[in-house]
């Protein structure tokens, strides 16, 4: 376990050098002055300019400036925003939070009405049920999420104000204001539908097939004939296979969504890592957009190798770094 | 061993019956979008404790079908009992509750199945398993089971069987997870164990072994066993009577001997003729049967196997044959059965088969050399009996 482990840290360093290469390239290939980018459109003193240059290795050649930049992830310094000047690290390390929670409620939902959805369409095959399942999932896998957000926040904001109050989406304008004070429960719930719409309906399909298969298998043949009942059976023998890769799917899901959900936070002005992203690229904040990617290369990199792990919890068959079974 | 606590069988509500498991006449059909399959068509045997049957047939000929319907296991829909009945004490199954039959499989009627492998299920320890159908039928706990489980893998043959019990089935090599499955069957120790080609997954010389296995377990407790297998080298070993199937009609039953050295149905003729001999420097062919089984949706209209078959004459293809009795206790449900000179000399006593009885049947088939003993029927064809088992076996 500990040298497997290892070995897939190890893997991340060919990865990480690859995205922030092509980050990098990419910063260097998008057309403008990048003085003017970090110091705006007015005019400078030549001496300012130059200092500016120098500050950013901007005379250097461009392998010598990834050097730098390399240099610099390494000591955990992601830049500073342009248009803040803020460290980086510290803008995301606030937004970090609201995009985690915000995630966590998007999972739960998925799971609990995604996973219910499925199991009960596959026992109930063909019924009324099924059919219901079948068909929202469709339409949900085929709507492009800021649109249902919006539809969302129309029916509960607008159309339904007298009975929510219409507060329902957050008043956030920007970065600023005393963001402790909210979100508060409510403000979750059309967020986290919206996130969470499209994988909990994959998840209900990827469960209901799951299960389907399973309940073909020999072995639940072998259940039935040892006397159990078809709830037993379902409970015990089915779930436990049908789950795998079920939670696969949930796991990586939850990977992007911990990275930010871009859509979502911008529709719903959700002051997460998201909206921080979406933003920076609008305003061609680079560092803030290329120190974002970095870390959500890094944590979805670390949420695949918890998955992997946690396959060995469900599936006895996987053993990581033990001698292989006689 | 009927009134044990929690099933529906307790020895007073038994009203005194005739067979342990009876099957009469049962029908099953299959509604599909092609139409209706008749997978199994007609078909009735008897079985008393202690006894085996062995029914033999190629794939689709309804063997599992019927095994599927004892148990309660055909999913309906698509199935249909269409007609018949299958009796297990004296009591119709097919009329039973679905929580009294629940309470009859895996505690009086247990099956083990083909494959081993994928029959048991992955994620759970074999202990567990083995011991699961004690938990439900027979009230025990969980260490309780546990603790029965390890002896019931010791008793089939497991080494360090309270280690082994940890293991999940993939750690388990395939004749051990043979064992294992007839350990999970025989758990709550049932009156009928329904082995649905038990053998036909494994080695050749790790069958002879299960086979063995099961053979000690029958004298021990006294167990029915129907044998459900493609291979005539199994039955001869191990039943006392056998039913052939075809296009899920039953063709011909009897006892072992006379299926063996008086086959009265050509298909019968030709599943023993197509066994592969292996006469040292004999460079003869297979002698297979011609064509396919024909679609359990379109049966031709007379005998089902009239098509393939080498003696079918004009009045095969226009009147269904019924069973009918040949000499006492041998039924076949060909035409011509009866007629005097309609094929004599069964296949066994073909001049290869003897002496492939001395040679092979020692050879390979350490298993099927059991059959020495119990074939003393085929021991007169010239050698040993275990050379129909043994030749059988390599199919």
């Amino acid at each position: 376990m500990g040298r497997y482990i290892v070995k897939r840290v190890l893997q991340f360093i060919p990865v990480f050098i690859g995205v922030t290469i092509i980050l990098f390239a990419m910063r260097s290939i998008v057309p403008g002055d990048p003085v003017k980018m970090i110091a705006g459109e007015r005019a400078l003193a030549p001496t300012v300019y130059e200092k500016i240059v120098q500050d950013n290795h901007l005379d250097q050649p461009l392998i010598v400036q990834y050097g730098y930049y390399l240099a610099g992830l390494l000591h955990g310094d992601l830049g500073h925003s342009y248009q803040k000047g803020q460290d980086v690290l510290t803008i995301f390390a606030n937004k970090f939070p609201y995009t985690a929670r915000l995630a966590l409620c998007a999972i739960l939902v998925e799971i609990i009405i995604g996973l219910s959805a499925g199991i009960v369409s596959a026992i109930k095959k063909y019924s009324l049920v099924d059919i219901l399942v079948t068909l929202s999932t469709s339409v949900l896998v085929s709507m492009p999420v800021f649109w249902l957000g919006m539809l969302l926040q129309y029916a509960f904001g607008i159309w339904l104000k007298k009975l929510t109050g219409g507060a329902l989406s957050l008043p956030i304008s920007g970065a600023g204001g005393p963001i402790s004070n909210y979100p508060t429960i409510l403000h979750y719930i059309l967020p986290a539908i919206t996130l969470a719409s499209v994988s909990m309906a994959f998840t209900a399909r990827i469960m209901r097939s799951q299960l389907l298969e399973v309940m073909n298998a020999d072995y639940i043949r072998t259940a039935f004939a040892k006397g159990l009942s078809k709830s037993a059976v379902i409970v015990k023998h089915a779930l436990k296979n049908a789950m795998i890769p079920v939670i696969t799917f949930i796991g990586i899901d939850f990977g992007t969504m911990m990275s930010g959900a871009i859509l979502t936070e911008t529709v719903f002005s959700w002051p997460g890592i998201g909206r921080e992203i979406y933003l920076a690229i609008i305003q061609r904040d680079w560092p803030i957009v290329m120190g974002g990617v970095v870390l959500i290369v890094i944590v979805v990199m670390l949420i695949n190798l918890l998955i992997d792990l946690s396959y060995a919890l469900f599936d006895p068959r996987i053993r990581y770094g033990k001698k292989k079974a006689q | 061993m009927a009134g044990r606590k929690g099933d529906g069988l307790a020895e007073a509500s038994v009203e005194p019956y005739e067979h342990l498991l009876e099957l009469d006449g049962l029908k099953v059909y299959f509604d599909t979008q092609d139409g209706v399959v008749k997978a199994v068509d007609g078909v009735s045997y008897k079985l008393n404790a202690g006894e085996t049957i062995g029914v033999v047939g190629e794939s689709g000929s309804g063997k599992s079908v019927t095994a599927m319907s004892i148990m309660g296991l055909v999913p309906m829909p698509p199935g249909r009992v269409q007609g018949g009945d299958v009796r297990f004490k004296g009591r119709s199954l097919l009329q039973m509750k679905e929580p009294e039959l629940r309470a009859i499989r895996g505690n009086h009627i247990a099956m083990i199945f083909q494959d081993p492998l994928s029959s048991l299920n992955p994620v759970y320890r074999i202990g567990k398993q083995v011991g699961e159908g004690l938990m439900i039928h027979q009230g025990y706990s969980k260490k309780q089971a546990l603790a029965r489980a390890v002896e019931l893998l010791d008793m089939v043959g497991i080494p360090n069987p309270a280690e082994r019990a940890r293991d999940y089935p993939h750690q388990f090599s395939g004749g051990m997870r043979q064992r294992a499955m007839i350990a999970m069957a025989l758990a709550c120790e049932p009156e009928v164990l329904i082995a649905d080609e038990p053998t036909t997954a494994l080695d050749v010389t790790i069958q002879a072994q299960i086979l063995e296995l099961m053979q000690g377990i029958q004298k021990e407790h006294g167990t029915a066993i129907i044998m459900i297998t493609h291979d005539l080298g199994v039955v001869a070993d191990m039943a006392d009577r056998i039913l052939v199937m075809y296009a899920g009609c039953p063709v011909e039953y009897g006892t072992t001997n006379q299926i063996f050295y008086g086959p009265t149905h050509p298909y019968t003729w030709g599943l023993m003729r197509s066994i592969p001999k292996r006469t040292l420097g004999d460079k003869k062919e297979l002698t297979p049967i011609q064509g396919n089984p024909p679609s359990l949706i379109d049966l031709p209209p007379g005998c089902a196997f009239a098509p393939r078959c080498p003696y079918a004459k004009e009045r095969c293809s226009a009147e269904k044959p019924v069973m009918q009795e040949v000499e006492e206790g041998h039924f076949s449900s060909c035409l011509f059965s009866g007629e005097q000179g309609f094929l004599q000399n069964s296949p066994i006593f073909d001049e290869d088969w003897g002496q492939r009885g001395g040679r092979a049947g020692g050879a390979a088939d350490g298993g099927a050399a059991g059959g020495c003993g119990a074939g003393g029927a085929a021991g007169a064809a010239g050698g040993c009996g275990a050379g129909a088992a043994g030749g059988g076996r390599h199919d």
